[in-house]
């Protein structure tokens, strides 16, 4: 079994909001301030009734609410009153193995759904009270004294956490843990790894532990002591060990990497290992989903690759949710299991196709996020592009740099069809800036899915459509007239470019010949130059639209 | 599907065969019957074979599995509002105001009072009709479902499901489960049923159904495994058989003797002697029969599946007069009564009766 879908309404950002997950591997994309970890929270709550790190009856408030609902409803009061709001996830398992959560009460009326639906909503026991504080008026915040909170399944059977038969492990890096003590998500995680007999043998130890230490001779001696001296009292005292709940060794067991308590362990270790755990091979009908939350966090790149090795090595059984703003991460993990998350909404790449999944997989270093999550990107060849593109962006837009206004400029060598192809997916404003090597008829070619006929509206293929041409040669082979050096010596004099690069040839053959072969040299010198330089009208072009 | 219907005679064992059977499964197993002191026996028996009830093995009341797996899912089809489970009826329900001939009831169209208190708790009686309705109007999801949760269903007391009830059978009948149904046709002591729907087969007449609405359904009806009493002994056993001649006569695996066996006439002016010198329990049609306060007493309705040595029945004029004369008329509730009655005993029957010396009851003895 797995979940298939996920349906949140009212809780924080999102108030109506659905996400479709694959079986195994999802990464969730999205900018800062998208939603991507409220996902993984609200999966976890469900599943495990614990919201940053605590139960969720301590933790009910108005912040988990969504703000616009809330405030929506305290307005009202002063007018027609709404009912108060309610938070209500709903989670759709798939692989039809679970019959017995078949029903007809979930918000999609579809009687073939299995699954459950968990609610933050006003006790109905309540109405009595909660009618005196609406005729009282100044209600100022949600009557959440008021409220319940409920796991039912589609055939409205209640529910606790406890009968669900799917686990999530959630992972993350944030600061929210008990400084003291167990970790309470890596105790879960080691419980979840182990078979019911194990926990039984641990807590059997745990008991002995506890009666060899009320026996010894010490605590029996010290324990008579105490009695001597307290004498107001005629019931005995006695020092002892807390007999506490059935699970009383988690609370007071310490797990260790090598011998250091695992929470003085480095953050990006205790990642890792919580990871590998998670992922290991345990007993039979315990699935569930592992929630990773920018695992990229803390870790150096090479632990990293490490970490994406083992999960997409052995994650076959298990879902992951895993969100992320690393590139390398989405790529190597497969960009056909991205879920980008712009705007709370939903956009997938499932029609790339296999070949530039696998570009991508192999060649993990490229920057698709940053694509990907901008507002406009601009696709060049090389560095020396990259630079004249941003002078170029920089003097028509009063020095800011592309980045500052939300755009990207990426060096993308060869591969701008394989670029290209995820643009198509995402339908951001995508413009290519490339040479046309002295052959038109070529660009045309290759270019024929996204000019024309074809012209897609998000994007534009900029190419200087002037094929010069000249006598030099280097070595036996003939000079390309059609890049941008030669282009830029165009539009500007030898003079000036001399001036820039700081040289002094006679002939322009000279200086593209330098140019040629110093082309980073020479566009970080037009970059940092405070000279105004003449743009080809194909970058341009680019940068205006 | 393995489908069967399985006669059980009184005291055979039935509870423990059915435990025995639900323990060789790994499969998800359903246990379902009709009264609650039933559940509560299948439970124990769980304990004392196994020395817990399985986690592959669900028991549960008819009325609590019909709510949960036959109502909640798919409810929606009637009504959204939420259920607050049910409430026993022993007469028809949903009564709209006493008119000028009799009582006037609300129609299935006011569907709310129909099937509902106003706490929005469901009748008894009207939950199959509810359960049939989702299956019809779901295209048979409800039993699908079920099918798909357990692949076992065991159903005991089967004769006491009448009416629509039938109905949800003949649904499971058709799916992928094995469904096994165990129930003594001569032990429907009672029926809060008040359906009109399938009046032809109530009053126990389960295999009639079986044979007539589920042909398709491949049910075998089996009249051997379950015929051989472990309570009663011989006399008893054909005593009782006496009660339902279209049946075999019950087996018996008893064979204990105690120098008072069988079935025993007792004089009323001999009754406190009697119970001085067996003290068995007595059993009574009602509370209104006079019987001898200090001995136990217990109501023929209620001793249904209890066991004891000895019994001594105080039986009812219709009782009587069959006894003098079987081929007498005997109504299907009051035969059934007695039927219960005299197959409580282990070793000794006593029956109330005034008798002279030339009174012959057929398979009985005097006391004195």
């Amino acid at each position: 079994m797995f979940i298939k879908k996920v349906k949140i309404h009212n809780f924080k950002c999102y108030r109506d909001f659905e996400i479709q997950l694959n079986e195994g591997l999802n990464i969730v994309v999205g900018d800062n301030e998208a939603g991507k970890s409220t996902i993984l929270e609200a999966i976890n709550l469900v599943l495990t009734g614990i919201i940053s790190g605590k139960s969720v009856w301590n933790e009910i408030s108005q912040y988990i609410f969504n703000k616009d609902v809330v405030d929506e409803y305290i307005s009202s009061l002063s007018a027609i009153p709404m009912a108060p709001p309610a938070i209500t996830i709903e989670v759709f398992w798939g692989g039809n193995e679970t019959p017995i959560m078949n029903g007809d009460e979930n918000s999609d009326r579809d009687n073939d759904a299995e699954g459950f639906c968990f609610k933050i909503s006003f006790n109905e026991k309540y109405a009595v009270e909660y009618e005196a504080l609406i005729q009282q008026g100044d209600v100022k915040s949600l009557p959440i004294e008021y409220y319940e909170i409920t796991w039912t399944t589609f055939a409205r059977d209640p529910i606790t956490t406890r009968s669900i038969p799917y686990k999530s492990c959630f992972i993350d890096s944030s600061e929210y843990r008990y400084q003291s003590g167990n970790d309470l998500y890596l105790s879960r995680i080691i419980k979840g790894s182990l078979e019911p007999e194990d926990i039984t043998s641990i807590a059997q130890a745990h008991r002995r532990m506890r009666d060899v230490f009320i026996n010894d001779p010490s605590i029996e001696g010290i324990n008579n002591k105490i009695n001597q001296d307290a004498s107001l009292t005629d019931k005995k005292i006695a020092l002892s060990v807390e007999l506490g709940t059935k699970n009383a060794w988690e609370n007071s067991l310490v797990t260790q990497l090598d011998e250091i308590p695992f929470h003085y362990v480095g953050k990006g270790e205790q990642c890792v290992v919580k990871t590998e755990l998670a992922l290991a091979k345990r007993s039979s009908q315990k699935a569930g989903i592992i929630l990773l939350e920018e695992p990229e966090n803390h870790l150096s790149h090479s632990r990293l690759n490490q970490l994406i090795k083992c999960i997409s090595d052995k994650y076959a059984e298990k879902q992951l949710l895993i969100s992320t703003h690393s590139s390398f991460v989405a790529n190597k993990l497969g960009l056909g299991k991205v879920i980008l998350l712009n705007d709370h909404r939903i956009i997938r790449f499932s029609q790339l196709s296999e070949e530039t999944y696998n570009f991508f997989k192999k060649i993990a270093g490229y920057d698709t996020l940053r694509m990907i999550l901008c507002k406009k990107a601009i696709l060049c060849e090389g560095d020396s592009d990259e630079l004249v593109i941003q002078k170029a962006y920089m003097q028509l837009n009063d020095g800011r740099l592309p980045i500052e206004d939300g755009i990207e400029v990426i060096t993308v060598g060869v591969s701008f069809l394989r670029f290209l192809e995820i643009a198509e997916c995402i339908g951001t404003k995508i413009a290519v800036v490339t040479d046309n090597d002295g052959d038109m008829d070529a660009i045309k070619k290759k270019y024929e899915k996204y000019i024309g006929m074809n012209a897609k509206e998000h994007i534009k293929i900029c190419v200087d459509n002037v094929v010069d041409t000249g006598m030099l040669k280097i070595g036996i082979s003939d000079y390309n007239y059609n890049t941008l050096e030669p282009k830029l010596l165009k539009e500007n004099s030898l003079d000036k470019l001399n001036r820039i690069f700081g040289t002094n040839y006679a002939k322009e053959d000279d200086l593209r010949k330098y140019m040629k072969h110093n082309k980073t040299e020479c566009g970080l010198k037009i970059f940092e130059s405070t000279e105004q330089i003449a743009i080809p009208e194909y970058i341009l072009e680019a940068i205006r639209w | 599907m393995v489908n069967r219907l399985i006669i059980a005679a009184a005291g055979s064992g039935k509870t423990t065969y059915l435990v025995r059977q639900a323990l060789q499964q790994s499969d998800s197993v359903l246990i379902t019957t009709f009264t609650i002191a039933n559940e509560t026996e299948i439970r124990n028996k769980f304990l004392e074979l196994n020395g817990c009830v399985p986690h592959n093995v669900t028991i549960q009341t008819w009325y609590s599995f019909l709510l949960q797996h036959g109502v909640r899912p798919f409810q929606g089809v009637v009504l959204k509002d939420k259920i607050n489970g049910m409430i026993l009826v022993n007469e028809k329900s949903g009564k709209k105001y006493d008119g000028k001939y009799g009582p006037v009831y609300y129609s299935e169209e006011e569907y709310k009072e129909f099937y509902f208190t106003d706490g929005m708790k469901m009748y008894s009686d009207k939950i199959a009709k509810f359960v049939c309705r989702c299956e019809n109007e779901t295209n048979g999801r409800v039993s699908k479902r079920i099918s798909r949760i357990y692949s076992k269903i065991y159903i005991d007391e089967v004769q006491d499901l009448a009416g629509y009830d039938l109905d949800i059978i003949k649904s499971l009948l058709q799916t992928d489960s094995d469904v096994t149904m165990v129930g003594d046709p001569r032990q429907v002591t009672y029926h809060t049923h008040n359906e009109a729907k399938y009046k032809q087969y109530a009053d126990g007449k389960i295999e009639e159904f079986i044979r007539a609405k589920c042909k398709k359904t491949n049910c075998k009806i089996d009249k051997e495994t379950l015929n051989d009493s472990y309570r009663n002994n011989q006399s008893i056993c054909s005593y009782s058989s006496c009660l339902y001649k279209e049946y075999d006569e019950t087996g018996t695996k008893q064979f204990h003797v105690t120098g008072h066996d069988g079935i025993f006439l007792v004089r009323p002016k001999d009754i406190d002697l009697y119970l001085k010198e067996y003290k068995p329990m007595q059993l009574r049609e009602k509370r209104t029969v006079t019987v001898n306060n200090e001995y136990p007493v217990i109501n023929m309705g209620e001793s249904k599946g209890l066991t004891y040595d000895r019994v001594l029945i105080y039986p009812t004029k219709s009782m009587k007069s069959w006894m003098e004369d079987q081929a007498k008329e005997l109504k299907p509730r009051t035969r059934s009564q007695l039927y219960v009655a005299i197959t409580r005993a282990r070793y000794s029957v006593g029956i109330v009766f005034d008798y002279d010396e030339k009174t012959i009851i057929e398979g009985a003895k005097k006391y004195r």
